[in-house]
């Protein structure tokens, strides 16, 4: 019955969503005359170019893992002081847009060594996006790390040393969220267009982005995001092929208890690290934001708030609801795959989800626009339905998986004494269910409401004409505008952001508290 | 049946929001900058009632989203009126066939050369192409008078353009091949090449790196180089090629053209003769330094008179044409610089 319900939700997604994509990939391969001419078009210097991207996305995920791999362990595995300040502040530059921190880095530079020439490089490039990304890779690994059974590592350390309990304990059990760490990042820097763009770096994207804004080829430009996406279906394979079945994303560690190494003298390494990381990753491009923005007094700041506060209404309840919208599509997709595990139909959702999660941006909102501009469908064009749709494409995999492997915690014994009990599914779902994957759900939640709050790329071409958006006004009015009033607006985005994020994080801990973890 | 009711609630209170058949709206997307295009169309909203429901653009979509945006709509269009910054964009919409002609005799007064001659778009306030130079780097007496100059030994390294695939560079580039002839344009890429001029993001990042002292000068349009000036930079400005039968400068004036099948014509047509009358434009001087096409507009001081400038004798349409046979020329070039 509920999985009726969720296959129910996944036809909507595969109707709304998924179906525009195939349209216009169909439409691009089926056309038997440009289906020639985009081949035709495909050169040396195309596939150099995609060589060339998917050596960048390789070193970011590689590094941000490595550097998820380290802060992780010690924020969550040790008892560095300050460690749960730490894994507030270090998530931060997931809060602003990578274009964003790209001029932050590159003003910085000029500032510290009047020299920008590294900066406008592939390895500027790697470390604004190693930046931008380690957080992802660093949430990712450090919730496997806070999950590790603290027999298991204390068992080992009876018998051998540490060094050893690590290579041959932890990293083995954390190897599926380095797996992770490593595509989703690569996922994210391969399918990245603002960066490279703006520090001058020729890669994939921009390739695609010329085809589409210099030469107008839609179908050219569409053609060669196909080949993006299939490099992660790549990907998606070897994850599937080595990791099978082992867990994605923990978030909440019931259960488990995990134990935490003293750091004692080394305290002050691990500080180094850290503190290293920190200042040099977010402090300096937080200062230079905050010293532009306050260069010509407050004034300025007041006046981004006035060109920002009708906006505020309409991103919030569009951010909302897609964040809604994508919890409830991963919890269901996520639920019908582990009340199925292995069949043919869980193989079709992750695809599905993955291609829609892969394609560009701005190719994403082209196929919405040829899909659904049509009077008949007026009525989701033309309003802001559009717009939750696109969210709900570009970000439920991400929700999906951070379920899926929440419900891969509960213990199997749990549904079966309970069904033995007569217990109806129903009940199941409430009383043992949601009380397991509630944090993940809620984490899903924020993660979505943050990433459908800053999205520009899609929702620049899908806003409805005469509506104010966030991310769209800071990015219109930056153009021609003060650098001073540009980063005001960036530091009230941000701190709004913060400041939502706060609080629904204390309502929610009230609410669990309450209903869910009694003390 | 709740679950039923609450779905056809939603889809009829979006089908409501969504509703754009309402007479009294018009529907514009533009290009131009939204600092200084969203007062103006405060402004026309004001004094006529007719809600303007606008789309602006940003500068990380190099400007084109929006034109592409109405490309993929051009079988349901849901624009009115398209306002560009330059001509570039109006001529590219003409010729895919999503305009539609109408002749303002508001803008018969402004010289037929801003004008399209089948009435498919129509200029007004102009920008120009300036070299704009950093005065703590560079003496008065090194400043470029040329464009030509940019490719001497002196400046190697030192000078900074945009992406010569987007916006008004592209259409500056196309208007020397266009009076330059094909083979001088290529050897004066081939020699700004040599000169290892630095290729920037946008006109925006040219501003920023001389304002900066990244580079000693560069290439970009009037209304970047006065909001330098506006947060007090240390720069100078100067109109390239201006001695008698120079090459002149590039004058590119804003342009308007009606989306054919539109559903608010009638108020699109209102917003057009708006848009291109004596009073935007001084307010566009006003704002953001354009010049007026229109005889007799006040304009402040800082403002130049096109009648003391030297312009590119250029044919708007025919350097567009130009555009789209030397597109290949300019991306070879413009991967020269990339990393």
């Amino acid at each position: 019955m509920r999985c009726k319900l969720c296959l129910s939700v996944f036809a909507l997604f595969l109707l709304f969503v998924v179906l525009p994509v195939f349209y216009v990939f169909g439409d691009t391969v089926l056309n038997w005359t440009s289906l020639y001419n985009n081949l035709a078009s495909f050169d040396l210097s195309n596939l150099e170019l995609l060589l060339k991207s998917i050596l960048i996305a390789s070193m970011v995920g590689f590094i941000s893992t490595i550097l998820g791999v380290i802060i992780g362990f010690l924020i969550y595995k040790t008892n560095l002081r300050g460690r749960n300040f730490f894994k507030v502040v270090l998530l931060l530059p997931l809060f602003i847009a990578p274009y964003i921190w790209a001029v932050a880095w590159k003003d910085l530079f000029y500032l510290m060594f009047n020299n920008t020439n590294f900066i406008y490089s592939v390895s500027g490039m790697i470390l604004v996006l190693t930046t931008v990304f380690t957080p992802l890779s660093f949430l990712i690994i450090g919730s496997a790390l806070a999950n590790i059974d603290s027999a298991m590592e204390e068992s080992g350390l009876v018998i051998t040393k540490f060094g050893r309990v690590v290579v041959k304990i932890i990293l083995p059990l954390i190897k599926t969220a380095i797996f992770t760490s490593f595509v989703l990042v690569f996922i994210f820097s391969i399918s990245e267009f603002s960066v490279p763009a703006f520090l001058g770096v020729q890669v994939f994207t921009t390739e695609i982005f010329k085809q589409f804004s210099a030469f107008y080829n839609h179908s050219l430009a569409v053609f060669q995001s196909m080949l993006l996406v299939v490099i992660c279906m790549v990907l998606l394979v070897t994850e599937r092929k080595y990791i099978s079945g082992s867990p994605f994303l923990s978030i909440g560690s019931k259960g488990t208890t995990s134990k935490t190494y003293q750091l004692q003298s080394k305290n002050k390494y691990g500080y180094l690290f850290i503190g290293f990381w920190f200042v040099a990753s977010i402090l300096l491009p937080l200062i230079i934001l905050v010293s532009q923005a306050f260069r010509n007094g407050i004034g300025i700041l007041e006046k981004a708030f006035v060109l920002l506060l009708p906006t505020f209404f309409t991103s919030f309840i569009l951010a909302l609801s897609g964040a809604a919208l994508i919890v409830v599509i991963g919890f269901a997709v996520a639920y019908f795959t582990f009340r199925n595990p292995g069949t043919e139909m869980k193989k079709i959702f992750d695809w599905t989800l993955l291609i829609v999660f892969a394609i560009p941006s701005i190719i994403f909102a082209i196929s919405l626009i040829k899909f659904y501009n049509r009077p008949a469908f007026n009525f989701i064009y033309a309003g802001f339905a559009i717009i939750v749709i696109g969210y709900a494409g570009k970000f439920s995999f991400i929700s999906y998986k951070v379920i899926e492997n929440s419900l891969k915690q509960i213990p199997k014994s749990f549904l079966e004494v309970a069904s033995l009990e007569g217990i109806k599914p129903l009940s199941q779902l409430w009383n043992i269910i949601f009380p397991f994957v509630l944090p993940a759900m809620l984490a899903s939640f924020v993660i979505g409401f943050v990433f459908s709050l800053e999205e520009l790329g899609m929702t620049i071409m899908l806003y409805p004409p005469g509506s104010e958006i966030m991310p769209i006004k800071v990015f219109t009015i930056m153009a021609n505008a003060p650098q001073s009033l540009t980063s005001s607006m960036i530091l009230i985005v941000f701190s709004i952001t913060l400041f939502t994020i706060l609080i629904f994080y204390l309502i929610v801990n009230m609410f669990l508290k309450k209903y869910y973890l009694p003390e | 049946m709740n679950k039923g009711k609450l779905l056809l609630a939603i889809l009829l209170s979006n089908m409501l929001l969504s509703c754009n058949s309402n007479s009294n709206e018009v529907v514009v997307y533009t290009s131009v900058d939204q600092i200084f295009s969203e007062p103006i169309l405060k402004d026309f909203e004001k004094e006529t009632g007719i809600k303007v429901k606008a789309v602006f653009d940003t500068e990380e979509t190099k400007s084109t989203g929006v034109l592409n945006r109405l490309i993929a709509e051009k079988d349901n269009p849901q624009c009115d009126l398209f306002w560009s910054g330059d001509p570039m964009r109006a001529i590219v919409l003409k010729q895919k066939g999503i305009t539609s002609p109408y002749r303002s005799h508001v803008a018969d007064d402004i010289n037929p050369v801003f004008k399209d001659p089948e009435n498919h778009w129509t200029g007004f306030s102009a920008r120009a192409r300036v070299l704009i130079y950093n005065k703590k780097l560079l003496p008065e007496k090194d400043v470029p008078q040329s464009i030509f100059d940019l490719t001497k030994e002196k400046y190697k390294g030192k000078v900074v353009i945009a992406n010569p695939l987007f916006g008004t560079t592209t259409f500056h580039f196309a208007a020397l091949f266009t009076l330059l002839g094909d083979e001088k344009a290529k050897e004066f890429l081939a020699a700004l090449e040599k000169n290892k001029v630095v290729i920037a993001s946008s006109n925006g990042d040219v501003k920023k790196r001389v304002v900066q002292g990244e580079a000693v000068c560069g290439l970009t349009d009037t209304d970047d180089a006065n909001e330098a000036l506006k947060e007090r930079a240390d720069i100078g400005i100067v109109f390239l090629d201006q001695k008698p039968l120079g090459l002149g400068s590039l004058i590119m004036p804003n342009t308007v053209c009606l989306i054919k099948n539109s559903h608010n014509a009638e108020n699109a047509k209102r917003l057009f003769d708006y848009l291109i009358s004596k009073e935007t434009e001084a307010k566009l001087a006003q704002s953001c330094a354009q010049m007026p096409l229109h005889k007799g507009v006040s304009v402040p001081v800082n403002v130049p008179s096109l009648d003391n400038i030297i312009p590119m004798k250029i044919d708007y349409e025919k350097t567009a044409e130009k555009l789209n046979s030397i597109v290949k020329i300019l991306e070879q070039f413009s991967r020269y610089d990339k990393k």
